[in-house]
């Protein structure tokens, strides 16, 4: 799956501008950088969200993108109905809800879980069917470690079984470590280092990459 | 005084026919009005709010400054409209019920529609953002977009009928006070008032604040049901 190069201008101020970039099937690619650095942005871009700079695609036509927001929207509905609104069927819910431990929930209204609750809420939502293109935009923020780890495992599965492409976009440098093939650093607004995780996770050529993975104890 | 407010009291439990007769003129056309600008601001407020395209800001102040006609300004313009020698005054409409019930939809319906579109344009961005991210049409977008405002409706229609039954210069204009035909209890306490009878028009101003008081007790739970 490639992405065409593209831009986003706000008021004035170009914000985001990419080249090309290749996703492969199967993988998972994380994406890291500073706050403001242009990862949401180029999330909504691929989703459609928003449209690039002078219209036109970043994706090729009919790829089935799925994208789980910032901030996901809890629907008035219950957690369940709001799991079922993909349209992945009834077992498939069950099933999500059990592994992200949130089963006893599902009858309660989605606008009264807590910060992480609507998280695990929003991801089963967006792993019930299967799909080219995965979207996730810090989806365990708000998570405590034990359903981030269970989160990350279902991410995992559902990559490998789904054989689609996943954009993780992560705060968490460990988590990258953990589940990450390839790896983005955007530095604002820019593609400043891309390729295989070990190497931008780990061992970064550019000095501004390397300045940001000090922060989590260094490369 | 006294004795007007025992009189008053006296009227309301006698079942009063005159009394009767008005109420019910006023339950008809606030009862019809408020719904018939819910029926019709809710679909404007929704698409206003959550539509982007080009002139949606020239509606939405539009809408805002119909939000702020007087309401003998629109009595004027239906009286002309509908006089003798206006372009409708064939159709006889002048003094009935039916004008007064228009009148208050003209006044209403942008209150209605100004009110969805405050609370749509707040959350219509991630709705949107995330029913786009599951793959969901733009049909099933609007409708849950539509499921979340349920309660905005609510409050929105008990306020429209609260302006509904208070509202006194274009009724008033349109309507004529007509006894036993376009007289509503606004229109009554001004007409009781000015003959110098108290009595009714007590009567008349207690129920019109009964009413409002349970309204706003309703309002006031969907409220708390809304920010929890
Ligand atoms: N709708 C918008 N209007 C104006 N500016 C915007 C808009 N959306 C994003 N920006 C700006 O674009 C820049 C990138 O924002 P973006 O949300 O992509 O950052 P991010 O990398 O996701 O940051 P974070 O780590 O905090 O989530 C920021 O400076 C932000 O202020
Ligand atoms: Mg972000």
């Amino acid at each position: 799956m490639r992405t065409e190069a593209c831009a986003k201008t706000f008021g004035g101020r170009t914000v985001l501008s990419l080249p090309a970039i290749e996703l492969a099937p199967g993988r998972i690619c994380a994406v890291v950088g500073a706050n403001g650095s242009g990862k949401s942005t180029f999330a909504r871009l691929l989703a459609g969200v928003i449209p690039p700079d002078g219209g036109g695609a970043v994706l090729p036509p009919r790829a089935e993108v799925r994208y789980m927001p910032q901030k996901s929207y809890p629907f008035r509905l219950s957690t369940r109905a709001n799991i079922l609104l993909s349209g992945g069927g009834e077992e498939r819910a069950e099933a999500l809800m059990e592994a992200l431990q949130i089963g006893r929930l599902a009858r309660r209204r989605a606008t009264g879980l807590s910060g992480g609750e609507t998280a695990k809420m929003a991801l089963a939502r967006v792993l019930s069917r299967p799909c080219g293109l995965l979207i996730l935009d810090e989806p365990t923020a708000s998570m405590d470690m034990e359903a981030a780890i269970l989160a990350e495992g279902l991410i995992e599965t559902y990559c490998k079984e789904t054989g689609c492409a996943v954009l993780l976009i992560t705060h968490d440098l460990q988590q990258a470590r953990r589940m990450a093939g390839d790896a983005l650093f955007l530095y604002q607004g820019r593609l400043w280092e891309q390729g295989p995780a070990e190497r931008v996770l780990f061992a970064p050529e550019r000095p501004e990459t390397r300045r940001f993975l000090e922060f989590y104890g260094g490369a | 005084m006294w004795t007007a407010f025992r009189k008053a009291l006296a009227l309301i439990l006698s079942g009063d026919r005159e009394l009767g007769n008005i109420l019910l003129v006023t339950a008809r056309m606030s009862l019809s009005s408020s719904l018939i600008a819910l029926l019709i601001g809710v679909p404007i407020g929704l698409w206003l709010g959550s539509c982007r395209f080009r002139g949606r800001q020239a509606l939405v102040v539009v809408n805002r400054t119909l939000m702020g006609m007087p309401p003998v300004v629109c009595g004027l313009l239906l009286y002309m409209l509908f006089s003798g020698v206006g372009p409708f005054g064939r159709l006889r409409l002048l003094f009935t019920v039916e004008i007064m019930i228009l009148a208050q939809v003209l006044l209403i319906t942008p209150l209605v529609a100004g009110s969805l579109e405050t609370y749509v344009s707040g959350i219509a961005q991630p709705v949107r953002e995330t029913a786009k991210g599951l793959g969901l049409g733009a049909g099933k977008t609007f409708l849950l977009l539509a499921n979340e405002c349920v309660y905005p409706i609510f409050s929105t229609y008990l306020l429209a009928f609260a302006r509904a039954i208070a509202e006194v210069g274009a009724v008033s204009m349109v309507g004529g006070a007509i006894a036993w035909k376009t007289n509503v209890m606004t229109t009554a306490i001004m007409q009781y008032t000015n003959r110098g009878d108290f009595s009714l028009g007590i009567a008349l101003g207690l129920i019109l604040m009964a009413v409002s008081l349970l309204v706003n007790i309703l309002v006031s739970l969907l409220q708390r049901r809304l920010s929890r």
